[in-house]
């Protein structure tokens, strides 16, 4: 039996959602529709296993997360955009509006985080959720979500300040980030 | 008297997103209104939050593409892999038959698979009872009422199937391993009958996956050798060890299938003399 039509309106309902931490994750607008094509393909293929009193959208940020560790291992180049191909990116962004220059530089500190802490950062700031929530998405304590919440804000700060811009953990070969704020 | 290096990044960071409790925010209130450059960075941090939100929330407008909605309301029952599974059968029957069995495609697929299967039997492969094994894991695996036909709990489980195929069933243990006994079900096979032990994965926050082990009295000529083949995403192990034929097959990375061949190889009932698999 496939999933109810009920179900279907819930995914339909969360892929504007969905849509966001992927873009937030993997950054070109086709790769990221890729992995919310698979998170709403597993989550078809698995709805029996969706427990109706639980929240559907941290259901599905969790299945995204496991997605994209998956593509990752898959394809490490969806983890690593070489700097050359960044303008060809961003220039495929339609949501970049007038201030490119601090837009961009924000992009390049969030791209330049460890999958880790990015995921955490952006599940608590941009998804909204509380650390417990985030720690259930991904499978780790809620004081692992903290800390890396915390080392993410420190270490993009430092980045988009300029500071030790050589220091990130794929900064190999990189130009350095310009000052913007 | 508050000293600067009361407080870490870590609590800044928890209390700006509000997870600190009242008493703890309070303290850390008051330490802010003592550290200016403390005060300095939680703005920064605040602003970085915000210039994130604004970066990705135009995304929560755009128009949702086509395909992912077709993609929502189209999705059938069966998986790809099992359709997969059905058209590599299919395609073997197309070759051993000739192409002028390619029509059968329209309406008759599962009828095709079977076919494949006593078709590659004919041919005196190894391949027909480990493509019935294929077979029979992607027409229960997806089936979410009944997977199977005695459940795991059952004490009889293992004696019923014993009884029915003629050789020893163990109900190997997989949980070392990451996976659950569900159960059991008995099986037509070529040259009698068959035993299906399904599992699922234990892990409550990922997708659940199901791995199937089938159990067969081998035929005399049988080839015992352990070996891998893949059929899409379908990943199957299968040999002949102490009178008992076996093939474990899934939709998981090679490795992981290995894994609990090893673990199913070193648990079966009968006296161990080959080596342990290896790939």
């Amino acid at each position: 039996m496939s999933a109810p039509p009920a179900f279907r309106q819930q995914l339909l309902a969360a892929i504007p959602r969905l849509r966001r931490y992927a873009r937030s994750l993997v950054f070109d607008v086709q790769s990221a529709d890729d992995l919310v094509q698979s998170t709403l393909e597993r989550a078809l293929g698995h709805w029996r296993q969706f427990d109706p009193r639980r929240d559907i959208v941290l259901w599905l940020l969790s299945i995204a997360h496991n997605a994209h560790l998956d593509a990752l291992r898959r394809d490490r180049r969806l983890d690593v955009l070489p700097p050359e191909r960044m303008t060809e990116v961003l220039d495929a962004q339609p949501t970049l509006g007038g201030d490119v220059g601090l837009r961009l530089d924000l992009t390049a500190a969030l791209e330049r985080l460890v999958p880790d802490q990015r995921s955490a950062l952006l599940l608590v700031l941009v998804e909204q959720l509380s650390y417990a929530e985030a720690a259930e998405v991904l499978q780790v304590p809620a004081g692992t979500v903290m800390s890396r919440v915390s080392r993410a804000r420190v270490a993009m700060r430092e980045w988009l300040d300029g500071g030790a811009a050589g220091d990130g953990p794929r900064a190999a070969g990189r130009p350095d980030l310009r000052r913007v704020i | 008297m508050s000293r600067p290096d009361d407080f870490s990044d870590t609590d800044l960071s928890a209390w700006l997103d509000g997870e600190l409790d009242a008493e703890r925010r309070m303290q850390v209130d008051a330490w802010l209104h003592d550290n200016p450059e403390a005060a300095a960075r939680a703005r920064l941090w605040a602003a970085d939050r915000d210039a994130l939100r604004a970066r990705l929330n135009p995304v929560l407008g755009e128009a949702v593409p086509p395909a992912l909605i077709h993609t929502v309301w189209q999705h059938r029952a069966h998986p790809h892999w099992a359709q997969a599974a059905m058209v590599a059968g299919l395609l073997v029957a197309g070759a051993v038959v000739g192409a002028g069995g390619m029509w059968q495609w329209q309406g008759q697929r599962a009828a095709s698979a079977i076919a494949a299967a006593r078709a590659t039997d004919a041919a005196g492969t190894p391949a027909g009872w480990v493509q019935r094994a294929a077979l029979a894991h992607s027409v229960y695996v997806p089936e979410p009422r009944h997977p199977i036909e005695v459940k795991a709990q059952e004490e009889h489980l293992a004696r019923w199937l014993t009884r029915r195929i003629d050789i020893p069933v163990k109900l190997f243990d997989l949980r070392d391993e990451g996976f659950e006994l569900m159960g059991g079900r008995l099986l037509p096979d070529a040259g009698g009958k068959s035993a299906q032990l399904m599992y699922e994965s234990i892990d409550p926050g990922a997708p659940k996956q199901r791995v199937t082990v089938y159990l067969r009295k081998p035929d005399a000529a049988a080839p015992t050798a352990f070996s891998y083949r893949q059929q899409g995403e379908l990943g199957q192990f299968y040999w002949v060890e102490a009178g008992a034929g076996y093939a474990l097959v899934g939709a998981l990375p090679k490795e992981r299938l290995l894994a609990l061949a090893q673990a199913i190889y070193k648990q079966q009932p009968a006296p161990l003399q080959a080596s342990a698999p290896t790939r």
